[in-house]
C-alpha cells in the first residue's frame, strides 16, 4: 500500500478548486482557483477550431491575433500535427507560413531538450558579452513594485491569467536579465511556476535565447519598440525614469559595454 | 497468452493529456492512472491554476475514453507499481516525453517492478529530422518543406549515374 490520496475523476469546475485544494495542500503556490483558460482536449479543439488565424501577420502586436493554444499543446491536449494541419487549412500565404515556422519552434525545442537532457537547465553556450549575474530573483519584480509600468504590468498579467504574449516574455526576460542583472534561472523559475504553458524545454531555452546562452547574441528592446507593439499602452502616461529610453546603440553598450 | 489477454495498464502524465495519447490511443480499454508528483510539487513551485488545468486535462480524457482513469497525489513510481499491481498488469504503457523526470520515474518503476514490462511509445512529431541540432535557423531550413506542406523532404541523394 502507498500513502496516495485519492481523488475523483469528474469534479465539476466549482468544486474544483476546493476540493484539489484540499488534495494538494502544501504542493501548490497561490491561491487555488481555476484556470484563465479551461483546460481539456475538448476545450483546446474548441480553441483551435475558433482560431482562423485572420491577422496572424501583426502577431507581434499585443492586440495580435496570436493563437493562444500554447498551453494546450504543452500538456498533450493538442497535437503539433493537428495544429499545423488547420493552419494549413484556413490560413493562407505569408500569415500561414509564419504561423507554421513560429509552431515549429516548439518541435525545436523538444528535440533540443531530447539531445542535451537537463543540460538544458544550466548555460549551453558562454553569455556573449561579460555578464555578471545574480542568482536571486528581487522581491520588487516578484512583487510587480518595480516603478516601471510595463514591468509590473507583465508580472502582474504572467501571475494573473498564467500566459503572457510572446513580446512580454522577450521584453520581461531581457529587463531582468539584462537591466537587472539576474541569472536566467530566476525568471525561468518565476516563468514555470505561473505559466499554463510552463515547461523545461520552451520555457528554459526561451530565457536562455535571451540570455544569449543558446544564441549567438542577447535579445534586448528599447522604449520605441515597447511603445510601438504594446499600442502606447505604458509608454503614453509613465513618469518613471525609462531605463529604456535610448537608441539600441546606446543600450548595447550600456548593458553590453561593446557591441556584442 | 496472447497479446489480447495480457492485462495492461496505463501511465497518463503531464505532457500526455489527450485521448489522442499513443499509450492511451494503443490502450482504449484499460485502466489509465495520473498522479499528481508529490515529491516534484514539493521540490518545484507552481502556481494553482496549472494544477487546475491539468485536472481539467484529466478530467476530459476520463469523460471519453471507455477504460477507467484514477487520480493520485504521491510518487510516481510507487504509485505505478501499487496500481499495476492492484489491476494484476503485466504491461504499464506510458508515451515517453523527453524531461530528466521520465526517466526517473521510469528507472524507479523498473526498479520496484522488474517483472513488469515498460511499454514506452512514441510522441507525436510535427517533423521526421532526426539529425543534430544547434540553431532552429538551421532546423527550420531542414523541415521548411515538410512542416509548410505536410510531407517530408525528399532529401535522399538519388543513386545512379545521372
Amino acid at each position: 500500500m502507498t500513502d496516495a490520496l485519492r481523488l475523483p475523476p469528474d469534479l465539476p469546475d466549482d468544486q474544483l478548486p476546493r476540493v484539489l485544494g484540499e488534495a494538494l495542500t502544501g504542493l501548490y503556490t497561490g491561491e487555488p482557483r481555476l484556470p484563465a483558460r479551461a483546460g481539456g482536449r475538448t476545450a483546446g479543439l474548441a480553441a483551435l477550431h475558433a482560431w482562423t488565424g485572420e491577422g496572424y501577420a501583426g502577431r507581434n502586436f499585443l492586440g495580435g491575433n496570436v493563437s493562444r493554444l500554447s498551453m494546450y499543446l504543452r500538456h498533450g491536449m493538442l497535437g503539433l500535427r493537428e495544429v499545423a494541419a488547420h493552419a494549413r487549412a484556413v490560413m493562407r500565404g505569408r500569415e500561414r507560413d509564419e504561423f507554421l515556422r513560429q509552431l515549429t519552434w516548439a518541435e525545436f525545442y523538444r528535440l533540443v531538450l531530447r539531445q542535451e537532457g537537463a543540460r538544458v537547465l544550466g548555460n549551453l553556450e558562454d553569455p556573449k558579452y561579460p555578464a555578471r549575474w545574480t542568482g536571486t530573483l528581487p522581491d520588487d519584480v516578484r512583487g510587480a513594485r518595480t516603478g516601471l509600468p510595463c514591468a509590473d504590468a507583465w508580472v502582474t498579467h504572467l501571475i494573473r491569467d498564467g500566459w503572457l504574449h510572446n513580446h512580454e516574455r522577450l521584453w520581461f526576460a531581457a529587463y531582468l536579465v539584462h537591466w537587472r542583472g539576474v541569472d536566467w534561472r530566476a525568471g525561468y523559475a518565476l516563468f514555470r511556476e505561473h505559466l499554463l504553458d510552463g515547461d523545461i524545454a520552451n520555457n528554459a531555452l526561451s530565457w536562455q535565447w535571451v540570455a544569449s546562452t543558446f544564441s549567438n547574441k542577447p535579445y534586448f528592446m528599447n522604449q520605441e519598440n515597447i511603445d510601438r507593439f504594446s499600442g502606447g499602452r505604458w509608454c503614453r502616461t509613465c513618469r518613471a525614469a525609462c531605463p529604456f529610453r535610448a537608441s539600441y546603440g546606446e543600450l548595447e553598450t550600456q548593458l553590453f559595454g561593446t557591441q556584442p | 497468452m496472447t497479446a489480447a489477454q495480457v492485462r495492461r495498464v496505463v501511465w497518463v502524465h503531464g505532457d500526455s493529456l489527450s485521448v489522442t495519447d499513443p499509450a492511451l490511443s494503443a490502450c482504449p480499454d484499460a485502466p489509465a492512472l495520473f498522479v499528481f508528483d508529490r515529491p516534484f510539487l514539493q521540490a518545484v513551485p507552481v502556481a494553482f491554476p496549472r494544477l487546475a488545468f491539468m485536472y481539467q486535462g484529466v478530467r476530459d480524457l476520463a469523460a471519453h475514453r471507455p477504460g477507467p482513469t484514477e487520480l493520485r497525489v504521491g510518487a510516481v513510481p510507487d504509485e505505478l507499481a501499487a496500481f499495476a499491481a492492484a489491476h494484476h498488469a503485466a504491461e504499464l504503457h506510458v508515451t515517453r516525453n523527453f524531461t530528466p523526470d521520465f526517466a526517473r520515474i521510469v528507472d524507479g518503476l523498473r526498479a520496484a517492478r522488474p517483472d513488469l514490462r515498460v511499454v514506452i511509445h512514441e510522441p507525436e512529431r510535427l517533423t521526421s529530422f532526426d539529425g543534430p541540432l544547434r540553431r532552429f535557423f538551421g532546423f527550420w531550413k531542414k523541415v521548411e518543406r515538410e512542416v509548410l506542406h505536410g510531407e517530408p523532404a525528399p532529401d535522399f541523394p538519388r543513386r545512379g549515374h545521372r
